[in-house]
């Protein structure tokens, strides 16, 4: 009985010692997350706590509990800047994991200058989003190349950027050019990943290249497709340069994508409460794709 | 001869030759497009045909261009700002990396998870109440607000962990046993081995504050403090229509990054295929 008591309490005391060199542990990862905990969660807690509230960044917050939010759910500016949002993010996702694919593939291939093109192909990434956002402007400008270009088949002169039908699809293009080449060094990592004596194997029971395709190549990527795509998603979704500085959210406001109607509502309209709830509610969305990619890769693991 | 032609030049490779030179054409007319108009003079931008190198290239839109602002300060901001940014995400990620990869402490898992959830996380939607804070902290218009909140970034700290965690322990021990203290472990053990994934953790850190946008535009409004991003957007915003000299501004603004992709081409590709591995 007595020693049952100390061999408990001497359990007991050992689980309060620290590891050896804890200490040093903890100093180490310590400024990091001081950072993070100030600048990245403290922002998120207090997003929550400004949208139940009244804020122009001069006078004091007043509560005024979910308001902010049921005026989200009626108001027709943020219903229209959601669709933006979502038209934006499949319109380039989708298109972008096919073409960064297609292109992975074929860069797999013997293709000759294959460095020189690969450096080439990667060039829309290189650069820079502002500098992306003012070249883009110029070339859809009436005038401009795209025009010029298209005209060669006789299409009439388009006002890209000003026209209510075209702003967004312009936009889209922007984006696909931008992401392909990212998500195309992201698959080809994924393809060198494949044992390529999966192809021989599969070459000497005489399988196609279609069926090598099918069986082999998009099985294997599956993990890899998976990311790409929520990548895409989350990378698109908080898009604002293009739309900012291209269309400034016109015309009629078909590209103020969220995080542009996020930016206008705080800093040019100056109602924090109104913008921190429209952030709650753009990271519940991308919370819930996080979740999703979770769910997925556990599945598989 | 025909023959062999064709069997070195079987379709599959054709058709992704096609491909492949294709997309090529297309990521690269707008950068060639950017270069080729920034050698024009005003009226010569939308001329047609098309010159795309023009008999007499105008290089002095590049001296009109940058002296209509204080471009040389906005450089200086721009390679100052994202130097400090870049230091410091490297040193906080590779020592938080390290102490999540080889030390065992109480609330590890828990910091971990911490930056699991926040990696994914767009500064966008959480840009408002980031500017409230810097305000509190009287930070506003200053370059550490241009600087400290960007220095951290969950990215790197998992990247530097999960890297580190494949650095045997026995190394670590051994230098231990030899008697060298906590510190020169890290320096002297670690980092040495780190070189390659450091290389690539500072040239991605490089390229996002290089090309910072939103954060210096709602905590500025002094114009000494501008970074070069918001030296282009007021430029644009100022001179609309002098295409060549707008074009020569983003040209300059390239070459940082470009310079930094042609050197470090490896680690560069290399970056983005390893944000292919967040899990």
């Amino acid at each position: 009985m007595g020693a049952a008591v100390r061999r408990a309490v001497r359990d007991g005391a050992a689980g309060f010692r620290l590891p050896p060199h804890a200490g040093w542990g903890i100093a180490f990862v310590l400024p990091a997350f001081l950072l993070l905990l100030i600048f990245r969660v403290y922002p998120i807690l207090s997003a929550v706590a400004v949208s139940f509230t009244d804020y122009d960044l001069f006078s004091t917050p007043s509560f005024t509990g979910l308001s902010n939010y049921s005026q989200l759910a009626t108001d027709p500016q943020f219903r229209q800047s959601l669709l933006a949002s979502i038209t934006y993010v499949v319109g380039v996702s989708i298109p972008t994991w096919g073409i960064a694919l297609a292109l992975a593939l074929a860069f797999d291939e013997r293709v000759p200058f294959r460095n020189l093109l690969r450096t080439g192909a990667f060039m829309p990434v290189v650069m820079t989003a502002v500098p992306v956002a003012v070249v883009w402007k110029f070339l859809f400008h009436p005038f401009g190349l795209v025009n010029v270009f298209l005209s060669r088949f006789g299409v009439d002169r388009i006002n890209w950027l000003t026209d209510q039908s075209t702003a967004m699809p312009a936009l889209i293009i922007v984006g696909i050019w931008r992401a392909v080449p990212y998500f195309m060094v992201i698959f080809l990592a994924g393809l060198q990943a494949i044992p390529r004596d999966y192809y021989e194997a599969a070459s000497l029971d005489g399988a196609s290249a279609v069926s090598k395709f099918r069986h082999i190549t998009l099985p294997l990527l599956r993990r890899t497709s998976v990311l790409v795509i929520i990548m895409t998603v989350i990378v698109t979704m908080k898009a604002i340069m293009n739309p900012l500085i291209m269309t400034g959210g016109g015309p009629a406001g078909m590209t103020r994508v969220l995080p542009l109607l996020i930016y206008q509502t705080g800093f040019q309209y100056y109602r924090m409460g109104l913008a921190s709830a429209m952030s709650v509610v753009m990271l519940l969305l991308v919370l819930l794709f996080t979740v999703w990619q979770l769910r997925l890769f556990r599945e598989k693991t | 001869m025909r023959g062999s032609l064709r069997r070195s030049w079987p379709l599959p490779r054709v058709s992704a030759t096609v491909f492949v030179v294709l997309f090529t054409a297309f990521a690269l007319v707008p950068v060639a497009w950017m270069l080729s108009s920034s050698i024009k003079s005003q009226g010569e931008v939308f001329q047609l045909p098309i010159q795309w190198l023009p008999s007499r290239p105008a290089w002095l839109t590049y001296v009109q261009a940058l002296g209509r602002y204080d471009f040389g300060r906005y450089i200086g901001n721009s390679l100052f700002v994202s130097a400090a940014i870049t230091a410091m995400s490297v040193v906080l990620s590779s020592l938080a990396g390290y102490g999540l990869a080889k030390y065992r402490f109480p609330g590890r898992n828990l910091l971990f998870l911490l930056v699991l959830a926040t990696m994914m996380l767009p500064l966008e939607v959480i840009l408002v109440p980031m500017f409230l804070i810097t305000k509190q902290l009287k930070w506003l218009n200053t370059y550490q607000g241009l600087i400290v909140p960007m220095a951290v970034e969950a990215f790197g700290i998992f990247l530097m962990r999960q890297y580190i965690l494949g650095i045997p322990d026995t190394l670590i021990e051994a230098a231990r046993i030899d008697g060298a203290s906590e510190i020169a472990i890290f320096y002297r053990v670690i980092l040495p081995l780190c070189k390659p994934v450091l290389a690539t953790l500072a040239i991605f850190s490089f390229r996002e504050s290089w090309d910072l946008f939103m954060w210096p535009l709602i905590i500025l409004t002094k114009d000494d403090l501008k970074t070069l991003p918001l030296g282009i957007a007021l430029f644009e915003s100022a001179y609309q229509t002098a295409y060549n000299e707008l074009m020569a501004v983003a040209a300059v603004s390239l070459i940082p990054v470009t310079l930094l992709f042609f050197l470090f081409q490896r680690a560069f590709i290399q970056g983005i295929a390893l944000t292919g591995l967040k899990e």
